[in-house]
């Protein structure tokens, strides 16, 4: 079995009641049965390996914490087939998760007011994880990271960046076929968030585990991601490799400028259809330009152009 | 059914509830108070009724009985539906749903170590404390065995009342209201509060064979060898309503549950 997921089809929709503003609006919903239907996810076709890490990406509400929830079976596909790991993920839930990890971003699934080890203790019971293979999952953990800070404190006492390593390890303990991060690094420091990606990266090697990752930041898509898969309003809109995704921008630059005043000015010039030397010089009869850069586009400026409508 | 996860959820609750230690003395405190109202509140109605016997119990009875009904209400109490509908509310239950256990199952068993510490915190202390001021009003035998297996069946039967109301929350959102309703009803009619000899006739004949009289009355019945519990014959229908009771209860609760997944699974919660 080389596919991880195999998604055909899925669309997803919300049954939400039609509110009504005010404190009338709000008695008259009591009894209302005016419902509309939201599309969270329509028609997504997918496919991802056996070890892969792919980034799942789009702009807010576009359906990726619901795709996320329709792979882990809290979510029933309106219509489509999926199949996690050769199985229906709704219809085995239960069984589904024992092959699965998650991080939901902010929330966490630990014992609040255990120490991390025995948050980890009860996870290794609950998924029924042998002895010997638990030893060398925390020998393994030990050598990724210095979790010997974190590992006494009760998880209550710790810093956001702190959690979210704890809960990307607890994910990971029972060594499941997929782990699933939904915006990991969402409110982290640069330090905090560089740790982070070396451990998905290192267990990922490791253990060859499949890792879906949601995210905002760039950074965290150059970091470990080969293949990246955009999604917006619903719709799959990019699936690919990410050095095509940069071949497919290829010809645009990212033109700084740093003017008289010291500040830069950026703009990105699609190199085909505009002469970069010809806008230097138009901006020079304007003002004085002290210095010139020319750079790649960045993934992240690939990723806004997708966002606005830049592909097809 | 694998004991060993079982007792890791029950051993991790005990940790977490001794870890808010303070709340075991706040309990006991607030016991300490609700007692004395009681005391004095049911001196005045035997005061009052100017007989020693009133229903067939004497004042000290009454107080052993609401005593000891106090102490395992405090043991027995759970917070699901309270719990549930933060955890609804914060899309928390999304990760109680990706345990792999049943959630039923998952949530039963996160409860038991509390259970456990409050049993030996707050009961067993009580318990003695009573024997040794009543010299002996309990008898102690095999009282004491069927009294901790009728506990086990109430135990069970609270848990399938609540996850028979918490879901609840799904469709309506205002919980706070719900679980006033259902602590009322429980407390009222299981005999926590007012014994049910002290019920009229009528009332009496009807909730005695309500299910919440399974939580709190018939363990404490046993327990204070009363209803007939003293026989074999009595000792068996007091089982047999428990069991009755807890067999309809968790095939209603799951049924309910299972609806209620539903309704988070389709729609999201
Ligand atoms: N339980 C729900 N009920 C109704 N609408 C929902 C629910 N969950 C998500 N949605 C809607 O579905 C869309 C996609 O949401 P989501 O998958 O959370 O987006 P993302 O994770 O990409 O930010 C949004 O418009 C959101 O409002
Ligand atoms: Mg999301």
């Amino acid at each position: 079995m080389e596919e991880a997921v195999v998604m055909k089809n899925v669309c997803k929709d919300f049954k939400v009641l039609n509110r009504h503003e005010g404190l009338k609006g709000s008695i008259k919903d009591l009894f209302s049965r005016d419902y509309k239907t939201v599309s969270a996810v329509k028609d997504v076709t997918m496919t991802v390996n056996r070890g892969e890490i792919i980034g799942y990406l789009g702009p807010n509400g576009a359906g990726k914490s619901t795709t996320i929830k329709i792979m882990t079976g809290v979510l029933e596909p309106t219509s489509g087939e999926i199949l996690v790991n050769g199985k229906v993920p709704y219809k085995n839930r239960t069984e589904n998760c024992e092959n699965i990890g998650v991080v939901f971003g902010q929330r966490s699934q630990l014992w609040w007011s255990l120490p991390l080890i025995e948050s980890f203790k009860l996870l290794k019971d609950l998924y029924m994880v042998p002895e010997k293979e638990y030893d060398d999952m925390i020998a393994l953990y030990r050598s990724l990271v210095d979790i010997e800070p974190i590992l006494h404190k009760p998880v209550r006492q710790m810093s956001l960046g702190q959690r979210t390593l704890s809960d990307i390890l607890a994910a990971f303990l029972h060594n499941p076929a997929i782990v699933f991060l939904d915006e990991p690094t969402i409110g982290l420091d640069v330090s905090m968030k560089s740790k982070i990606r070396e451990l998905i990266l290192g267990l990922n090697k490791e253990k060859n585990t499949t890792v879906i990752l949601t995210t905002h930041d760039m950074g965290d898509v150059d970091a470990l991601c080969k293949r990246i898969v955009i999604i917006d309003k619903g719709m799959k809109i990019y699936d690919n490799d990410i050095d095509h995704l940069k071949n497919y921008f290829g010809s645009y630059r990212t033109l700084k400028l740093k003017l008289a005043d010291d500040t830069w000015e950026e703009m990105l010039i699609d190199e085909k259809t505009t002469d970069v030397m010809d806008v230097i010089m138009e901006k020079q009869k304007e003002k004085k330009i002290k210095d010139v850069k020319i750079l790649e586009i960045s993934t992240e400026e690939v990723i806004r152009k997708i966002y606005e409508g830049g592909t097809k | 059914m694998n004991p060993k996860r079982l007792l890791a959820l029950t051993r991790a609750g005990i940790m977490e509830s001794l870890y808010f230690r303070l709340g075991i003395f706040v309990t006991l405190f607030a016991n300490l108070i609700y007692l004395v109202l009681v005391y004095y509140l049911w001196k005045a109605i035997y005061a009052s009724s100017g007989t020693d016997v009133v229903n067939g119990m004497t004042f000290t009875d009454t107080m052993i009985y609401l005593i000891l009904a106090t102490a395992i209400f405090n043991f027995l109490e759970m917070f699901v539906v309270w719990d549930m509908s933060r955890s609804i509310q914060s899309g928390k239950i999304v990760l109680d749903l990706l345990k792999p256990m049943r959630y039923r199952k998952y949530t039963f068993w996160s409860y038991t170590g509390n259970h456990v510490v409050q049993f030996f915190l707050t009961f067993v202390p009580t318990f003695i404390v009573v024997m040794i001021v009543t010299h002996g009003a309990i008898k102690f035998g095999l009282n004491i065995i069927w009294f901790l297996v009728a506990t086990v069946f109430a135990l069970i039967i609270n848990y399938n009342i609540e996850m028979l109301v918490a879901p609840i929350c799904l469709f309506t959102e205002s919980t706070w209201g719900i679980n006033i309703v259902k602590e009322t009803i429980v407390l009222l009619l299981s005999g926590a509060t007012i014994p049910l000899a002290f019920f009229p006739e009528k009332i009496r004949m009807i909730v005695q064979y309500l299910p919440f009289r399974a939580v709190y009355d018939i363990p404490l019945s046993i327990l204070l060898g009363k209803s007939g519990s003293d026989t074999w014959d009595g000792l068996l229908k007091l089982f047999g309503l428990q069991i009755v009771w807890l067999i309809v209860l968790t095939v209603a609760g799951n049924i309910f549950w299972n609806c209620a997944v539903k309704k988070i699974t389709v729609n999201g919660g």
